[in-house]
């Protein structure tokens, strides 16, 4: 039997109160199992970031339950769920990821720098990643210098370089061009296949969900289908 | 493997210096009134400090010493026959422990000169010449000559008392004075020289004659003081009580209570100190928090992104409270830097002479020379590391605040 590395039993959220009050998600039970490249799917406001972010650890269910690795996140201190995040988790954002502050490679260390480890290991490790992501090019350059794709390709380094158990990736190609959104794509899948990490992707572009192998389409907040593609 | 402290270390000092950087004008205007105002606070302390020791200085200096040591009853009715014996081994003995510039000992009673023309009351000083060099007496200046020693039986006048009683310099004078057994005595001096001061009281009330002459006229081998100096500014911590347990049967009177208006003056010094300190901080703060708020709103996305790839929210704070840290301690060492030049400038002092007329009337001298207390830069530093913290700590609660999700969305 697969290993199921994150579960949510019955999740709900709702945001705002009375009046107000919209259910982005209702009622959604579903796993995740280790080494699927999962895609999320729907039209925009049907809750793909709400669900993501609940199983990110970056937002917590009104109602329901999620586990990672067997252990209830709703009994995880506020720490302890930043820690998850760090050690365990990989995020990519739709538009803005980097710190523009720093160079290409410091936004790499950035992980490594919050994970502890010394700076010759935290440098090995970042060439190391930059290398097999082909990015050693624009190591050195601001992050406010680089091209979409490219900034999109760095987040992806920086969610991999701390070897997560899994990596959420919302709308990563949102603001790509269709070559851009390939490349990311075949990037995306070589790291599942490659390396063996968990990918759950939010995305409304079918180009991206034609990548995963298995894809969970939401309408107003419920899973309406639950795929595998061949 | 793991150095997590120095690698976080590492990560917060880079992000919160390229931070300062990226806002730099901005931060420099900061920086600037930061100097400024530490500057100000240190110079103008310095100012202070200077007058107010100044002002010390001056009421030691003249005739008084740090500690006059009086017979009991001598300050309610100054009189030879209130005076205590001069045991000049003893004393030596007794005051060879302290840190002292010197000591003298004197007689100080009323007297009335006259003239051939003119009658005035004034203060006879007795005094030994070579005790002298701890008290204005060395360096008044003297036309004519001053007392040779302590024996001499001329006597030296204030310019002011001269011109009074229409006399000059070697014409005699008749002094009326209370000896021993409470008798009035005439005494003829011959006028050796007279003295110029910057006070013009002195001048019309002080008239020094020989302590041993005096003695002899009034039939007494007393004095009426011992007026001690210490080789520092002011009084040592412990110096008044030392002083006072040598000499138990004498009174210990200190230049406070000698000037209590001086002292007041003293006093109320210090606390304007710590009150002008105290304003110029409590506006600094509201700058810099300001500052510090506008830079966490401005980054609100930043903040958001870094914790919710796993920044602790310890880390976030410190990220706010490192930028408020470098900015003072730049400040502070730029601000230090600027005193120091300034004060090197001031070095000379500050000619008052302009105001003349209310600085006499203060007390003051012409010329502030600055001091600078230790005290009161230490002070100077740790408040500028405390309005660092407390400037910085809003604004990093703020940050620390921020959800993650809010931060992030577009
Ligand atoms: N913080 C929030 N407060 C109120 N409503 C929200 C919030 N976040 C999302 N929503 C609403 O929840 C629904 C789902 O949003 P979201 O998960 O962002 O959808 P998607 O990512 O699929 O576009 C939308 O109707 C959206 O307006
Ligand atoms: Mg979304």
């Amino acid at each position: 039997m697969a290993t199921e590395i994150l579960t949510l039993n019955n999740v709900t959220r709702i945001y705002g109160k009375e009046a107000t009050q919209v259910n982005a998600l209702t009622d959604v039970s579903l796993s995740i199992t280790k080494g699927e490249f999962v895609s999320i799917v729907g039209p925009s406001g049907c809750g793909k970031s709400t669900l993501l972010n609940i199983m990110g650890a970056l937002d917590q269910p009104t109602s329901g339950e999620v586990h990672f690795d067997g252990n209830s996140l709703d009994e995880m201190s506020r720490g302890e769920l930043t820690d998850l995040r760090l050690q365990k988790f990989g995020f990519v954002f739709q538009a803005f990821n980097l710190l523009p502050v720093l160079t290409a490679a410091e936004n790499v260390q950035f992980i490594l720098q919050l994970l502890g480890f010394a700076r010759y290991e935290r440098q090995s490790r970042t060439r190391e990643i930059l290398d097999a992501l082909g990015l050693v090019d624009v190591a050195d350059r601001p992050a406010t210098e680089l091209s979409g794709g490219q900034q999109q390709r760095i987040a992806i380094a920086r969610a991999l370089v701390g070897e997560p158990a899994l990596l959420f990736a919302d709308e990563p190609s949102a603001n790509l061009d269709s070559t851009a959104t390939r490349e990311l794509c075949e990037l995306l899948q070589q790291i599942n296949t490659d390396r063996g990490i968990t990918v759950v992707t939010a995305t409304h572009d079918p180009l991206v969900m034609g990548y995963t192998n298995r894809s969970i389409h939401l309408e107003d907040g419920r899973v309406v289908e639950d795929k595998s593609n061949p | 493997m793991k150095q997590s402290l120095s690698s976080r270390v590492s990560l917060i000092y880079a992000l919160s210096v390229r931070n300062l950087w990226r806002q730099r004008r901005r931060n420099t205007i900061l920086l600037v009134s930061v100097i400024c105002a530490i500057t100000g606070v240190v110079v103008l302390n310095s100012l202070i400090r200077g007058m107010q020791l100044q002002m010390v200085d001056q009421v030691v200096y003249n005739l008084n010493g740090h500690i006059t040591l009086h017979a009991p009853d001598y300050r309610s009715d100054p009189a030879i026959t209130r005076g205590f014996l001069e045991d000049f081994e003893e004393f030596t003995r007794k005051l060879d422990s302290e840190n002292l510039a010197g000591w003298a000992t004197r007689i100080k009673i009323p007297a009335v000169v006259m003239s051939e023309r003119e009658t005035r009351g004034v203060q006879i000083v007795g005094l030994d010449p070579a005790q002298e060099d701890i008290s204005v007496v060395a360096d008044l200046p003297i036309e004519g000559s001053f007392l040779a020693n302590s024996a001499d039986n001329r006597i030296v006048l204030g310019r002011a008392l001269l011109t009074q009683l229409r006399t000059k310099i070697g014409h005699r004078i008749v002094v009326v004075m209370q000896d021993i057994n409470s008798k009035s005595k005439e005494v003829g001096f011959q006028i050796a020289g007279v003295y110029d001061s910057d006070s013009e009281g002195m001048e019309k009330h002080v008239i020094f004659a020989g302590k041993g002459a005096l003695q002899q006229f009034l039939d007494s081998k007393s004095i009426t003081e011992l007026s001690i100096r210490f080789n520092t500014r002011l009084i040592p911590p412990d110096g008044l009580e030392s002083i006072s347990q040598s000499f138990p049967n004498l009174e210990t009177v200190d230049w406070k209570n000698i000037d209590p208006i001086l002292a007041f003056m003293y006093e109320s010094v210090n606390a304007m100190v710590y009150i002008w300190l105290a304003i110029v901080f409590t506006a600094l703060v509201f700058g810099l928090m300001n500052t510090f708020i506008t830079a966490v709103l401005e980054r609100t996305q930043e903040i958001g992104l870094c914790k919710s790839m796993g920044m602790k929210s310890s880390l976030v704070l410190y990220q706010v409270v490192t930028e408020s840290l470098i900015v003072m301690f730049l400040g502070l060492i730029g601000g230090l830097l600027l005193s120091w030049g300034v004060l090197q400038l001031l070095g000379d002092g500050i000619d008052l002479s302009a105001f003349a007329a209310g600085v006499e009337m203060l007390n003051l001298a012409p010329k502030i020379r600055p001091a600078v207390v230790w005290q009161d830069v230490s002070i100077v530093v740790i408040a500028t590391v405390f309005l660092a913290l407390v400037a910085s700590l809003y604004p990093a609660i703020r940050a620390v605040r921020l959800d993650p999700l809010i931060a992030l969305r577009d």
